[in-house]
């Protein structure tokens, strides 16, 4: 019989690793959401807010506060240069949706092969100390790096739903999700709005490296299996579906975590690709609740 | 002479990787990069069956093809179903899925990789014999791939690729085309797989990452997505680079990063300067005039 405290002891720490999984995975959902596009350059974005934060830290022994802002300011310039430079001359030339797939991985592996030439393929936190301090909630270990991760994940989450309903970019990049065309009628400069979509994503994969990065050692091609798991979220949230990629990154997390105590640790990676196999095959059209319910209901 | 022959059956297997990938994503618009998957299960499948079944190497080639192209039924029809975007998830997937198998079974040799794979050829003839086969088998996959693209099949993939609407609209069934050249492709990564196995009678998982499809992607690219010759041209220009690098006798840790950053640069500046490739691809043969 299973103790209930180890039930809930899994369900805090699985909530708590699933915060950078969640940021990571309202990045690529909103930009396919708004831009229609597969973003598989942001495993770079993310090495590259990695590296940058990594480099101010241990290289030029900057404060956290100043290590976070370099690395939001070096992410922000890579995608910004990326939508400018590359994906508007992409769409100016109307390109199949094959060359923008290969632009962005190209795009990220390029940045992997960029970042392991400079920083070596040993794997490395962003902090000397990974351990954080931890105290005992009601028989439960909650760490302050636990308090952290869900705090500031429920914040920004909280902020981007703000963003989107109540300021004029956030319409807009509604708008433009819905139809680029029709916006661009009613006087919606896409291309700003693009560039904010990527400038909002750029933010919340800083911040999930941040958190990625102050508890676990990584490598520059350590990303784009992070990015897997954004991408099968996304599925699984049903394309299009900001939230409901977000919940299905904490769904999948919590699944990992309890899977520990039936399936042996060296397989808990296929259960994501199972459950990849398992949406394409049944739900297609993602497993968003309210679709399950209307389709129960048919 | 011996590095000579091993470039050469690269060279060989490469034209055979580079062109099955190319009528995959060049000439079907079939949006996957999980290529090295299929290449291992060649590997793998013809490994495995020649050391623990002591199958011959044609036996064995035939099972690795027909491996392939079966796993990659099980990723088009499900995929395919819904869309074209569904097949580069499911193909990636299918790709770290199964790699994270390879690694933790015994029968593939786990982590290690897979060693001791018979050789079917011994002596000082071996290396040539090989380059012999590892050419005829390109020779034999591009001429496979050109008959498959001039006839009127290639023109309905063509046709398929440039507007589906229309295609499907005509009563064509774009999607049994998809599955079919998708197999094929797949099919012929297998059988690449298969003579690799062979002559370096070792394959291990990490050969085949995604980081793998990279050099694959290149050679498409730069030699000429959708063109017949031109990924034989860029598997013979990518393969060739390797070798001018190692004159600057940089130490081990920056070769592998650095020759993945030129390989990865060139797909940029292709993309954007040259997005045809070194070879375009040749027009479309005229249709002969319909009989008075």
């Amino acid at each position: 019989m299973l103790d209930p405290a180890v039930l809930v002891q899994i369900f805090w720490t699985g909530l708590a690793t699933s915060s950078y999984m969640v940021l990571f995975t309202i990045a690529f959902a909103l930009v396919l959401k708004v831009l229609k596009l597969w973003n598989f350059a942001q495993a770079g974005m993310m090495a590259i807010a990695f590296y940058a934060m990594y480099a101010a830290v241990n290289q030029f022994h900057w404060p956290t506060a100043a290590a976070v802002a370099f690395g939001l300011a070096m992410t922000l310039a890579a995608t910004l240069a990326f939508e400018v430079l590359g994906l508007r001359t992409l769409r100016a030339r109307r390109s199949s949706s094959l060359l923008f797939f290969i632009f962005t991985l190209v795009c990220s592996e390029f940045t992997a092969y960029t970042l392991t030439l400079i920083f070596g393929t040993e794997p490395a936190p962003l902090f000397p100390e990974i351990l954080s301090p931890t105290r005992m909630v009601a028989g439960i270990a909650v760490s302050n790096w636990d308090l952290l991760a869900v705090g500031l994940t429920a914040a920004l989450c909280a902020a981007l739903a703000l963003y989107l309903r109540t300021t004029r970019d956030g319409q807009f990049m509604l708008a433009v999700s819905d139809s680029a065309e029709l916006a661009a009628l009613y006087g919606i400069n896409a291309r700003r709005t693009y560039a904010v979509t990527f400038a909002i994503a750029s933010v919340f994969v800083c911040a999930g490296m941040y958190l990625y990065g102050s508890r676990t050692a990584t490598i520059p091609t350590a990303p784009l299996q992070l990015m897997l798991f954004a991408v099968i979220a996304t599925l699984l949230g049903g394309m299009g579906s900001v939230l409901g990629g977000a919940l299905a990154a904490v769904f999948l997390s919590l699944l990992q975590s309890y899977s520990v105590l039936v399936i042996p640790s060296q397989w808990q990676g296929l259960i994501l690709y199972v459950f990849l196999f398992v949406t394409i095959l049944f739900f297609p059209t993602g497993m968003h609740p309210m679709t399950l319910l209307r389709r129960a209901l048919r | 002479m011996e590095y000579v022959y091993s470039i050469l059956i690269l060279v060989g297997i490469y034209i055979v990787l580079a062109s099955s990938f190319n009528l995959i994503i060049g000439t079907a618009g079939l949006v996957s990069i999980a290529h090295p998957i299929f290449f291992a299960l060649g590997a793998y499948t013809a490994g495995v069956l020649a050391i623990h079944l002591h199958l011959d190497p044609f036996s064995a080639t035939a099972a690795g093809a027909a491996v392939a192209g079966a796993f990659s039924l099980m990723i088009s029809l499900p995929s395919l179903r819904v869309s074209g975007d569904y097949l580069l998830i499911t193909s990636i997937g299918f790709q770290l899925g199964l790699l994270q198998v390879i690694k933790n079974l015994e029968l593939t040799g786990s982590q290690g990789g897979l060693n001791n794979i018979p050789t079917p050829v011994a002596g000082p003839e071996r290396g040539w014999i090989f380059s012999a086969i590892a050419l005829a088998a390109a020779a034999a996959a591009v001429l496979l791939i050109r008959r498959i693209v001039r006839g009127s099949y290639g023109r309905a993939i063509r046709a398929m690729r440039d507007d589906e609407l229309a295609f499907v609209a005509l009563g064509r069934n774009a999607k049994h085309i998809k599955i079919v050249i998708f197999a094929v492709g797949c099919a012929l990564a297998g059988v690449a797989g298969a003579i690799y196995a062979f002559y370096f009678q070792y394959v291990s998982p990490e050969q085949f990452e995604i980081l793998a499809s990279g050099t694959m992607l290149t050679m498409v690219v730069v030699g000429g997505m959708g063109s017949t010759w031109g990924p034989v041209v860029g598997a013979v220009l990518l393969l060739a680079l390797p070798q001018a690098i190692t004159f600057l006798r940089l130490p081990l840790a920056y070769m592998a990063p650095l020759q993945g950053m030129i390989f990865t640069l060139l797909v940029i500046l292709f993309l954007f300067l040259r997005p045809q490739g070194l070879v375009a691809p040749e027009p479309p043969a005229p249709l002969s005039p319909p009989a008075r």
